[in-house]
């Protein structure tokens, strides 16, 4: 015996999934907004825990190391974290978090590159030890950052389908 | 410590670029490296307990302008190809203006996976099992 089988509302879930095809770069990118401010957020957190010492001059003919000093730990705490324009194509869209448009700072009377500063500190120089807080941020914040780019979709899906 | 990152400080001891872990007090003269263990970077959970855990580390090496830099980058990356498989990449290069030296820096992960002969048998069970085989 033939069995017969029929489905409601087929005609509503299509009409739905075809919105959601033309709003999907428009929801990606909403959610891509909110998961980089989580990671912007994480690495300004990060840079609270950098260890610094008072300003010595390290001698290169003696080999010496030093510790961030505590005023280029506030130019990195103080610096602003940014977002880069997303980029976009078809329905990826990308973006990066860090301070390469952060600009520049007064140290010791020279003006100073804040990425340059950064840098040091992250990657670590021949005179001073690495304190790799960017990376541990987005250790720690890649988590976080996928549930609030998951709860942004949500959200977007729920409006759609109302 | 993971067991593979101990196989690593150990085997890049063994090669001729003075190696340090976390940073040298006074450095030395000519190419050196650092290498670091910087946290847990995953982990797979299975009944309420850690099963792998994966580390991220840090390897930096430092060379002067003039020196021959010869087989110094082939060298870690083959250690770390050799220990690491393709869990490493490298991360950055950098020259210091101040110091006149190159920087070359790779992030790797290392597992540590516990042994499994000792959660899996007690020593009873395992007299058991071959009992059962012979028979």
């Amino acid at each position: 015996m033939p069995y017969q089988m029929q489905v409601d509302g087929m005609a509503e879930i299509s009409e739905t999934l075809s919105k959601l095809e033309e709003r999907a770069p428009a929801v990606a990118a909403k959610a891509l907004y909110e998961g980089a401010g989580v990671m912007a957020d994480a690495v300004n957190n990060a840079a609270g825990s950098i260890k610094t010492a008072p300003f010595k001059w390290a001698s290169r003919r003696r080999g010496e190391t030093r510790l961030p000093s505590p005023e280029e730990k506030a130019i990195v705490q103080q610096a602003a974290v940014g977002i880069a324009k997303f980029n976009k194509n078809g329905t990826e869209v990308d973006t990066s978090v860090g301070f390469r448009n952060a600009g520049y700072a007064e140290l010791k009377g020279k003006t100073v590159p804040i990425p340059k500063i950064v840098n040091a500190i992250n990657s670590g120089t021949s005179f001073m030890r690495k304190q790799p807080f960017v990376r541990q941020a987005a250790r720690s914040g890649a988590s976080k950052a996928i549930e609030a780019m998951k709860t942004a979709i949500e959200a977007e899906f729920e409006a759609l389908t109302k | 410590m993971p067991s593979e990152y101990e196989a690593l400080v150990a085997a890049l001891k063994l090669t001729d670029i003075p190696f340090a872990e976390y940073g040298w007090k006074t450095r030395p003269e000519g190419a050196y490296g650092v290498i670091s263990l910087e946290g847990e970077s995953g982990h797979l959970d299975g009944d309420g307990e850690k099963l792998d855990r994966a580390w991220e580390g840090s390897i930096d090496l430092f060379y002067p302008k003039l020196t021959d830099r010869g087989d110094l980058i082939e060298e870690v990356e083959e250690t770390l190809a050799a220990i690491c498989g393709n869990s490493w990449e490298l991360n950055s290069t950098q020259y210091e203006d101040s110091t006149g030296l190159f920087h070359v820096e790779w992030v790797f992960e290392v597992m540590d996976t516990p042994e499994p002969e000792e959660a899996e048998t007690t020593p009873g069970e395992g007299d058991q099992n071959a009992v059962s085989d012979a028979g």
